[in-house]
């Protein structure tokens, strides 16, 4: 081999170990053992928006605004080189000069050379901001979850411990409790998922489990109503009150009763937009006022008051039930 | 178990303020409340419906939720401090530290939800008998 061929042949390595160091997409930098930057590839350059004079000959800790400047991590990269050790993923976060506020893992590792003169480290620096913001909106997320996992439970409990029981069969109970059950799983299922949800689709949803072989709910749904998930639910839940009502007492209680919803818009005295919802009952017993201390008036009551901000109003004509549902439209 | 009239000791006719946005729980603290001699004002959905029901009648004792809609109901822990009437938190939010900042619950009662109702009974007990929390120090 001569000279000229050996030189083609490790000016080709040298290449090809550059061209490799250049692809990179992970910002990579050369240290000497005393910590003094020796190359850094393009990937560094572009993260940091930093350039070779100012970086090339700097020691590693003064890079910056010295955001490597940390202790811990020093005496870490320190021991590299004398003790063969490595860093793995040590992680920085602090504002960088340009870039903003970036976390930063920090990988280390002596780079082994045949003749043992040249002991260097190759520093490689992955950006984790994004995956970092990531498991923190996860956390987030994880724990509004919870939140929503804690507040079902208290509302299964509630529907549980109210579910009358007096002077009742377990059975009648457990009808009663499922019944309630499946309104609210319906009344989220509707609402789950989405920001807005409609009137007419929560309505279709929640009289589907009365509709036997004869339609005897009829909807003639008004104008489009959207509505927001807390209001979904809880009208859902009036709904399903409304409608077992119905089926134990009123119109639907015997053969040849009926049931109409519709909704009108209107406005109140201030101006604010309303949905006034219809509930008419026909064809049914004579209808006497229920129990107002019983759970599902109260259900109604105070759904319609707290949730939806608005009122429920009875009529208990002979001919059948006739409720009116006045709440604000949130759109 | 019938719905009875289970007189708790410190219940005696004592009007209990409850501040809760999900209205089946309301309805549940109400009625629990309602079974043990205690009477309700409220259910209220809102700080501002809370604050409302303040304006008019002063309760010898308060239940309030943490987080109304995505609102701390700080301003009526407030308000009831300068009453003078005890009340306890109830939250999902297991978490001290979610109330840590705000050094007007530090020593409030606390329950957990789903609330048990011994556990909702024996915190009204022991914050009625401790009379309402100390006044945070000015800083």
């Amino acid at each position: 081999m001569d000279l000229d061929e050996l030189y083609r042949l490790l000016r080709s390595s040298h290449v090809r170990a550059m061209g490799i160091v250049d692809t990179l997409r992970d910002p990579l930098v050369v240290l000497g053992p005393d910590l003094t930057v020796i190359s850094a590839n393009p990937a560094f350059y572009r993260a940091f928006e930093a350039s070779a004079d100012e970086t090339v000959g700097q020691s590693f800790t003064t890079l910056g605004n010295g955001q490597w400047d940390i202790d811990e991590l020093n005496q870490l990269l320190r021991e590299v080189v004398p003790k063969s050790a490595s860093i793995y993923d040590y992680e920085v976060t602090a504002d960088f000069p340009h870039v903003g506020r970036k976390t930063m893992l920090i990988t280390a590792q002596r780079v082994e050379h045949p003749d043992r003169q040249h002991r260097i480290l190759l520093v490689s620096i992955v950006d984790a901001t994004a995956r970092r913001r990531k498991e923190a909106e996860k956390d987030i997320l994880i724990g509004e979850f919870d939140h929503r996992l804690k507040n079902l439970m208290s509302v299964t409990r509630a529907l549980a411990r109210q579910t009358t029981v007096k002077g009742r069969s377990a059975a009648d109970y457990r009808d009663d409790l499922i019944a309630r059950l499946d309104a609210l799983g319906r009344s989220l299922q509707v609402s789950a998922n989405r920001d807005t949800t409609s009137l007419s689709e929560l309505t279709a949803q929640l009289i589907e489990p009365y509709q036997g072989g004869s339609s005897r709910i009829e909807v003639t749904p008004g104008p489009p109503v959207p509505l927001i998930s807390a209001q979904a639910m809880s009208l859902g839940m009036v709904l399903h009150e409304l409608a077992t009502n119905a089926l134990k007492y009123g119109a639907l209680s015997g053969a040849g009763g009926q049931v109409r919803i519709g909704w009108a818009p209107e406005e109140d005295p201030d101006g604010v937009a309303m949905v006034r919802l219809h509930w008419d009952e026909s064809g049914g017993p004579k209808t006497a006022p229920p129990d107002s201390h019983g759970f599902g008036t109260r259900l109604i009551t105070v759904s319609m008051e707290h949730e939806l901000g608005g009122r429920a109003e009875f009529d208990f004509r002979p001919e059948g039930l006739r409720a009116e549902l006045v709440f604000p439209r949130r759109d | 178990m019938t719905r009875m009239q289970d007189d708790d000791p410190h219940a005696a006719l004592r009007l209990v303020l409850v501040v809760e946005d999900e209205p089946l729980i309301a309805l549940d603290i109400q009625m629990m409340l309602e079974d043990h001699g205690y009477g309700v004002q409220g259910p209220a959905g809102s700080i501002e419906a809370a604050l409302a029901l303040l304006d008019r009648a002063r309760p010898d004792l308060a239940v309030l939720d943490l987080n109304l809609h995505g609102k701390l109901v700080l301003p009526v822990a407030e308000r009831l401090l300068a009453l003078g009437v005890p009340f306890i938190l109830a939250s999902a939010y297991a978490s001290a530290e979610f109330t840590g900042r705000n050094r007007i619950f530090t020593d409030v009662q606390r329950v957990d939800k789903p609330i048990l109702e011994r556990c909702l009974l024996e915190a009204l007990g022991r914050a009625s008998a401790c009379g309402p929390p100390a006044a945070p120090r000015p800083s």
